[in-house]
């Protein structure tokens, strides 16, 4: 069953066009990563799926139900999507307690089930014991959990988070990351994650729509859109990437950097490969290796990034290796691609 | 990027419409004054505008204005800035006398000047008194300015190798000549309008010669003529400011601190500093207080309590119908101005701003005769409301449009989603969110209209009194003693009260933490 379905969507602010043509659907459960640069229109789709603003065209459907379009848009009241913006937008003049219980239909349930409901919501997101406090007294993580809370209790049929991290540092993002999408499988809600950041695009998500310039660059799921980009730019917005410069011959075969051509090599296409410093191993005397110089060691702790020059080439080569190398900066070793050859013509 | 939320240009509609009725009341008397003003021939205008009478008023107006302003700059900057960085004890103190004078009107500072020394008149006497009354935006203006100092941009000009001179030429005055612009504007449009300090002084500026127009010979058109170069002054003052500021308009993205490191601990600039503020704290605090509390206490003459009292009474219903007509007419242009982004909103914010122009006597002159033509309106106190609600929009929507900016769009958004229509979102998210300080801005409206002299003592109703009318009429006639109460009244339960809540918070703040560093040095 489709839950989400948006089609040639078209949303322009006076003569800009923000999105355009973007077509993409989620099954219900899923959970989607929108990933994309600032500017991008990520956070206008995001509201225009919200109903907190008109598109110029298309039509976006939520279940059975035709929600988005140019002509008749269902005010954000009727659309039950449950919308967690940047920095939560708790209701300042309202407990934690009111704010989760805000959007709770009164008349059709009464004070003791609003009660149970916004109890257990507090119990869900781990915050039992803060009914009475204020969002003024609650940290950053906090208010995004209550914010969160606040859309989940109204059983919505699709959460919206727009950035909803991007406030806390490193260490808390990761944890109340983690609990958050816990949170919204074990409630089985569909919902789409606004980030920038494209490691938690990927770990948070069963899908990924990357957004370039108001379109779809790539849609599918976290390892598709990393091992199959349909660009060296999108290959670069999901991860480090190395660009080479390639040929392919008549056959297919490809010839890089990292790969000697063999001798009646007959060039057909000129263009690039991608490669991931990943998938290029690197050992004292491996078989079949390159010889390259070691130039520089970037180490990070749980990884080490490191950086080679090879003989018969100017490309610098980056290759990451876990924990410490052992190797020094001026050692000559041998390296190996041990990966897809994804090419692409210029 | 935060584009309108989707509804909105719909619900926009009877925003403006709304808006656009309470604008063209606003405009009734301006428009009123223009049309008078046309009726006379056009060789009398001109024969009335070139006159040397009409000269000489318009020079005197000048001159005040230009001395009282240049005066403030002078003054009002040196003080602000002596407080600010000189290493005084209890310096932070000091600044209450300074700005205690906001409570006391022109007229009632002239009449206690006047009881103590009755000869004092004409243009040195009005320049004084004024410089008096508006030193206090200027230094408030200024030192608030000071405070918002970006303390990072001093530090690089110190590491950059600039001596304390060019860091003030250089870095301090270009930061705070935005707060001495405000401040001139404040008190250049108190000058104008004032009518209470220049009648009592015998000093004929516009606003008198407006009301003597009006009051001796009836000539409606030529107080009309009057009044719209009054309004065109006002207007110039008001686009010479704006103008101004446009050109440097940019708050630092580093935030503010001390500037502990540039205090100057310097004996004379010291003792020069206490003696101009001892100087104004004597002459714009203990005269006034002293002289009120003497006259009130000598019992020279018998207090006439009844109409002490209905005086009151007058006053606070008719401030309050005005201050509730004021919030009423608020609401649209508020809304309107607070949502933003549409050309609209721009044009009303201007024409707010024009409206705050318009001095009393204008609106007086205005509405006084047309109120004569409206039959059971004339010099009726709902007129008089009116009046008040005109005179202080420009207050009014300030405090409603800052009121609906406390509500983010994204708290209503998240309401939105949530399940809840406008109505819904109104009722349950902004007005409890909005209403403290719209109560607020209401309330300070409310005190600011019961000093109201000008549209008052054209306005009331015969036989209606009010504190301020009564101040002004009793000490026109020189009757020092029976003025005392009313002024003390008025002082009391409108001026007090006003000052303490249109201080800024970061005033108050300021004082009370410096009270608390004072402490905590004692106890070490």
């Amino acid at each position: 069953m489709t839950t989400l379905e948006v089609s040639h969507l078209d949303v322009q602010f006076g003569a800009r066009k923000v999105i355009s043509d973007l077509s993409f659907s989620l099954n219900s459960g899923e959970i989607a990563s929108l990933l994309g640069p600032s500017g991008c229109g990520k956070t206008t789709l995001l509201r225009a799926i919200a109903g907190l603003l008109t598109p110029s065209g298309g039509t976006i459907r939520l279940g059975s139900q035709l929600i988005g379009l140019s002509s008749l848009s269902l005010a954000p009241h009727k659309r039950s999507t449950g919308y967690v913006p940047q920095q939560g937008a708790l209701f300042p003049h309202l407990n934690v307690a009111r704010n989760i219980a805000f959007g709770i239909d009164r008349k059709k349930k009464s004070a003791s089930e609003i009660k149970s409901l916004t109890f257990e919501m507090l119990d869900l997101i781990g915050m039992p014991g803060y009914e009475e406090a204020m969002p003024s007294e609650l940290s950053g993580g906090q208010q995004t959990r209550v914010a969160l809370a606040r859309a989940l209790v109204i059983k919505p049929k699709m959460v919206l988070l727009d950035e909803p991290f991007s406030a806390l540092d490193a260490h808390l993002r990761n944890e109340l990351r983690a609990d958050v999408i816990a949170l919204l499988r074990s409630q089985g809600a569909t919902a789409i994650l606004v980030t920038h950041d494209r490691e938690e695009a990927l770990v948070a998500s069963d899908k990924v729509i990357l957004m370039r310039d108001g379109a779809i660059a790539q849609f599918g799921t976290p390892e598709d859109v990393y091992e199959n980009p349909t660009s060296p730019e999108i290959a670069v917005s999901t991860g480090d990437a190395m660009i080479l410069p390639a040929q392919q011959n008549t056959q297919g075969i490809t010839s890089y950097p990292l790969k000697n051509r063999e001798t009646d090599f007959k060039v057909a296409h000129n263009g690039f490969v991608v490669i991931r410093p990943e998938e290029v191993v690197v050992g004292s005397d491996l078989a079949g290796g390159m010889s390259a110089q070691l130039l520089a060691v970037d180490y990070y702790g749980h990884d080490a990034m490191l950086t080679f020059s090879l003989a018969h080439s100017t490309e610098l080569i980056k290759v990451r290796v876990v924990g410490h190398s052992g190797y020094a900066v001026g050692d000559t070793l041998s390296i190996k691609h041990e990966g897809p050859v994804r090419f692409f013509k210029e | 990027m935060r584009e309108t939320l989707q509804r909105e240009n719909s619900t926009s509609r009877p925003l403006i419409g709304l808006s656009s009725i309470v604008l063209a009341l606003t405009f009734i008397p301006l428009i009123y004054l223009v049309i008078r003003a046309a009726e006379k021939p056009g060789e009398q205008i001109i024969e009335l505008l070139f006159r040397q009478r009409t000269l000489e008023i318009i020079a005197t107006t000048a001159i005040i204005l230009i001395a009282v302003v240049l005066i403030n700059v002078l003054i009002g900057t040196l003080i602000a800035t002596g407080i600010h960085f000189v290493r005084l004890p209890y310096a932070h103190l000091l600044i209450i006398p300074m700005i205690l004078p906001l409570a006391i009107p022109s007229y009632v500072f002239t009449y206690t000047w006047l009881a103590l020394i009755p000869r004092l008149s004409g243009i040195l006497g009005a320049i004084f008194i004024l410089v008096l009354t508006t030193l206090p935006y200027m230094m408030l203006s200024v030192v608030i300015a000071l405070r918002r100092l970006d303390t990072g941009l001093i530090e690089v000009a110190r590491t950059l190798g600039l001596s304390k001179v060019s860091i003030l030429l250089r870095v301090i005055v270009p930061q705070i000549r935005g707060a001495i612009s405000a401040g001139s504007l404040l008190s250049g449009l108190y000058v104008l309008s004032d009518f209470g300090a220049v009648s009592l002084l015998n000093v004929t500026t516009l606003t008198v010669s407006i009301q003597n127009l009006f009051k001796s010979t009836y000539d409606r058109s030529g107080a009309a003529i009057m009044a719209l170069i009054l309004v065109l002054a006002s207007t110039v003052f008001i686009t010479l400011e704006s103008g101004l500021k446009r050109k440097q308009e940019s708050e630092s993205a580093t935030r503010r601190s001390g500037t502990k490191h540039l205090r100057i601990n310097n004996s004379s600039a010291k003792i020069t500093l206490l003696v101009l503020v001892g100087l104004y704290t004597a002459i714009a605090v203990f005269v006034p207080v002293s002289v009120l509390l003497s006259r009130f206490f000598s019992n020279a003459v018998p207090i006439n309590w009844g109409e002490l009292l209905s005086a009151a009474i007058s006053t606070v219903t008719i401030a309050a119908s005005g201050a509730a007509l004021a919030l009423l007419f608020s609401l649209p242009l508020g809304a309107l101005i607070a949502q933003g982004n549409n050309r609209f909103s721009i044009f009303a914010e201007r024409a707010v701003l024009i409206s705050h122009a318009l001095p009393g006597v204008v609106v007086g002159l205005a509405l006084v005769s047309l109120g004569s033509k409206l039959g059971p309106l004339y010099q009726s106190t709902a007129l008089l409301a009116f009046a008040y609600a005109i005179l202080f929009l420009a207050k009014a929507v300030a405090a409603m449009s800052n009121s609906l900016q406390l509500v983010s769009p994204a708290v209503k958004e998240a309401a939105a989603t949530l399940g809840k229509d406008r109505a819904a979102i109104a009722r349950t998210v902004t007005f409890p969110i909005a209403f403290p300080s719209i109560a607020l801005g209401t309330l300070l409206v409310f005190l600011t209209a019961m000093k109201e002299l000008p549209a008052t003592l054209m306005l009331r109703p015969i036989g209606m009194e009010t504190l301020a009318t009564q101040v002004w009429s009793y000490a026109a006639v020189s009757k020092f003693n029976e003025a005392a109460p009313y002024a003390l009244l008025l002082i009391l339960i409108a001026a007090v009260p006003t000052f303490l809540l249109s201080l800024p918070r970061e005033a108050l703040d300021r004082t009370k933490s410096s009270v608390r560093d004072l402490q905590l040095g004692e106890s070490r």
